[in-house]
């Protein structure tokens, strides 16, 4: 069995806090450098390069997101395109009623999609495995089939979305764009690696392994699920929020897009769950694969090579790259 | 097998998939312009949804490339396409038109069908102050009002009104004059927008509006739905709909027996091969609009040279084996470009853009003129009938008779033939 699936819910050591603190740093500084690099090398690629780093680090985020609730306790989602979708429409809503700038958006959509996540939380939680996963599903059909109904966010028709003029130093909007998604996804990598190795992460690690073992041991795991469920819902809505300002015209069918939905559990069983570089790297992976197929081969092969991928890495290495890594590391001792 | 053999294979297995995407990587085509040829770049559905339409496009956008080839080219130089599938998904369309204008560098881009792609291309096109044809956009232009855009889809100036003006236009020339109207449609984009200027032509009328409902998008019984009209006893029943339940209405309202005066109007779906082959005589009595069916009112010149490249080439290609609806425009689109370059002697998409907004255009698809924001000048939906189906051949709807035009008046072709259950 994996290591971190038997990984006691006993105090964090100082030295588990030391090596945290190095990694939240280590990945702060990443995101940075990441952003300035994205900012020197657009210059000379030009808008195309802003586009693609977009969509890629959308799923860094995405897949992240995901791996708090499905990979460190098990729990799986399918409803992730809803909790992106709840963020977009967030940013649709307050855009049409305020005017609100992306700053405000982002962190409202956030909010609006933890809240969801949370009522899931306490209304489905009570189902475990396959039954969890089918109460997120539908969570999903039920929050399209309220926007496909709700013509002031542009029902089923649609609306557009007008980008803001670019200001600051920006010389446009998608520069701008690509920096805010890098930065909110170092921000949720980070956040992936608090939870991973605090006594949240390995209260759910204990969950994942035998909830009912984790619970006669003293495992708070009603709060537990429901900081993971929020968390979660909180960052795939943070996801969400920039998109209408990405695509300008936004209908049911792309915010709530099987791409997204596939995508966004695909990378991380990819990479591999156990830890927070597994969705980062399947994200990687799978995202700039998808990329470069898109001006390549060029069709909607796209889907069919993440479902390829998933099922190679299913029969071949089911712990995703984490676990092949782990295991070249085991074998060369 | 041994332990050790199944982590070579796994690495292997790794090692795999890092070359695919890399050897992927490098052969993303050089950022190399050269003088020539002509490049025009296009994100187009030839996957997905939307993929039988965009085939149908893309082939004449290619016949209208191999003509102008076989001529001698562009201001001397050949013409070239770049293409992408955009997978009928809007949001791959961003990264393909970032990746035409700044990669590949091609000299002119125009948009994939339909109107979801074109406004999910307009904020690069915008920013890069790009000239850009588009195929088959509803009212994409009035939210960003950019000056160098041009829409090919004969709607006119007031989109929503277009798809139910020849429909209520004719039903008001009958005699006697009807009185009552049921408005239906699916609960999606076009349908909203042909229903909520039906709503508008039928008060204009005076007619009393009996059944105004809209449907979920999936839905597969319409029974239900036409019994409810039956019910009503609505002289005039106006139907918007996207192709599955286009074919649904239709059978429904033959199943059930409804008896109104006319049936149909924005029905999308009914201009393709599929949808007549499938339906066959089941459609005769049914309106519906168009953009262009093969009668004696429609002579443009070269149209029937182009169709008959086009039918012998779909055949092969399998894509609609008629090509009415989208392909003479986008064939047209392409005239326009080309008819706007050699006037103007240059790529210069400023100038170009001025020359469109000035001129008018002689095309395959008729006379265009564009207004300020792009649109057709000239609104030019039909409203026909079909008429003398028989059976579910393909071939019959190539001759004039079947598909005969009611509205406007200057292509009127035939008259119609009331009530729609007899």
């Amino acid at each position: 069995m994996n290591m971190d699936h038997t990984t006691v819910t006993s105090g964090v050591t100082q030295t588990d806090k030391r090596r945290r603190r190095t990694t939240e740093l280590m990945i702060a500084a990443a995101g940075i450098l990441l952003s300035l690099l994205l900012i020197v090398v657009g210059r000379t690629y030009g808008d195309y390069f802003y586009v693609a780093s977009y969509v890629v680090l959308q799923f860094v985020l995405l897949a992240t997101a995901w791996n708090v609730l499905g990979g460190y306790s098990g729990y799986v989602n399918f409803g992730s395109a809803g909790f992106f979708a709840v963020g977009c429409y967030t940013t649709i809503l307050l855009g049409k009623l305020f005017d609100a700038p992306l700053a405000v958006c982002v962190p409202a959509a956030g909010i609006v999609a933890g809240l969801i996540g949370l009522g899931t939380g306490y209304l489905s939680l009570r189902l475990r495995g396959v039954f969890f996963s089918i109460a997120t599903l539908a969570l999903a059909v039920m929050l399209q089939t309220l926007i496909v109904n709700w013509s002031y966010v542009g029902g089923a028709r649609g609306v557009y979305v007008l980008r803001p003029d670019t200001s600051g130093p920006f010389d446009s909007y998608v520069q701008l764009l690509a920096i805010v998604m890098c930065l909110m996804a170092t921000a949720a990598v980070i956040v992936a690696v608090v939870v991973e190795r605090s006594w949240i992460g390995f209260g759910l690690a204990a969950l994942r392994d035998d909830e009912t073992a984790a619970e006669a041991a003293g495992v708070p795991s009603l709060r537990l699920k429901l900081i993971a469920t929020t968390l979660s819902g909180f960052l795939m809505g943070v996801a969400g929020a920039p998109f209408p300002y990405y695509i300008t015209y936004v209908d049911p069918a792309s915010a709530f897009s099987l791409a997204i939905a596939i995508n966004t559990i695909a990378m991380p069983l990819i990479g591999g769950t156990a830890t927070w570089w597994g969705p980062v790297v399947g994200a990687l992976l799978l995202g700039i694969t998808q990329q470069v197929l898109t001006v390549t081969i060029s069709s909607a092969a796209n889907l069919l090579i993440v479902g390829v991928l998933l099922v190679i890495f299913v029969a071949v290495a089911p712990n995703g790259i984490v676990g092949l890594v782990r295991k070249f590391r085991e074998s060369r001792r | 097998m041994s332990k050790n053999d199944f982590t070579i294979n796994r690495r292997e297995a790794l090692a795999g998939i890092a070359t695919a995407a890399l050897t992927a990587g490098s052969i993303v085509p050089a950022s190399a312009q050269t003088q020539q040829p002509i490049r025009i770049g296009m994100g187009m559905a030839m996957t997905g949804g939307l993929a039988a339409l965009g085939k149908s496009a893309l082939l004449g956008m290619q016949i209208w490339k191999d003509d102008l080839n076989a001529r001698g080219g562009l201001l001397g130089r050949k013409v070239e396409f770049v293409t992408y599938d955009d997978q009928s998904s809007p949001a791959v369309v961003p990264g393909i038109y970032s990746k035409l204008i700044d990669i590949d560098k091609v000299d002119l881009v125009v948009s994939g069908y339909a109107t979801n792609q074109i406004a999910a291309a307009m904020p690069t096109i915008m920013q890069k102050k790009r000239l850009f044809m588009t195929l088959f956009g509803l009212a994409a232009n009035d939210q960003f009002k950019y000056d160098r855009y041009f829409q090919m889809q004969p709607n006119g100036p007031d989109a929503r009104m277009e798809f139910s003006r020849g429909y209520i236009e004719t039903a008001m020339a009958m005699n006697p004059k009807p009185k009552t109207i049921a408005l239906v449609g699916a609960d999606a984009e076009f349908p909203n927008i042909a229903l909520d200027g039906a709503r508008e032509n039928a008060k204009k009328a005076g007619l009393k509006i009996v059944y105004d409902k809209m449907y979920p998008p999936n839905t597969i019984d319409f029974g239900t739905i036409v019994r409810s009209i039956k019910a009503t006893e609505a002289e005039l029943v106006f139907v918007a709909s996207y192709p599955p339940d286009s074919a649904g209405m239709v059978r429904a309202a033959r199943e059930v027996g409804l008896k109104s005066r006319m049936f149909g109007g924005g029905m999308i779906g009914l201009q393709s091969a599929a949808l007549k082959t499938q339906l066959g005589p089941l459609l005769n009595g049914v309106v519906g609009y168009d953009l262009y069916v093969p009668e004696p009112t429609l002579k443009f010149p070269g149209i029937e040279e182009f169709l008959k490249k086009y039918q012998a080439e779909a055949a092969k290609q399998g894509v609609d084996p008629l090509g009415f609806y989208i392909a003479p425009f986008a064939y047209a689109e392409m005239q326009v470009l080309e008819q706007a370059i050699v006037a103007v002697g240059s790529l210069d998409e400023a100038k170009l853009a001025q020359h469109i907004h000035k001129a008018s255009f002689d095309t395959v698809a008729g006379t265009i003129k564009f207004q300020e924001r792009g649109e057709w000048a000239e609104p030019r939906v039909l409203l026909v009938q079909y008429q003398g189906v028989t059976g579910n051949d393909v071939e019959q709807f190539k001759q004039t008779g079947r598909q005969v035009i009611l509205h406007p008046p200057k292509y009127k072709s035939g008259d119609i033939k009331a009530p729609f259950g007899d």
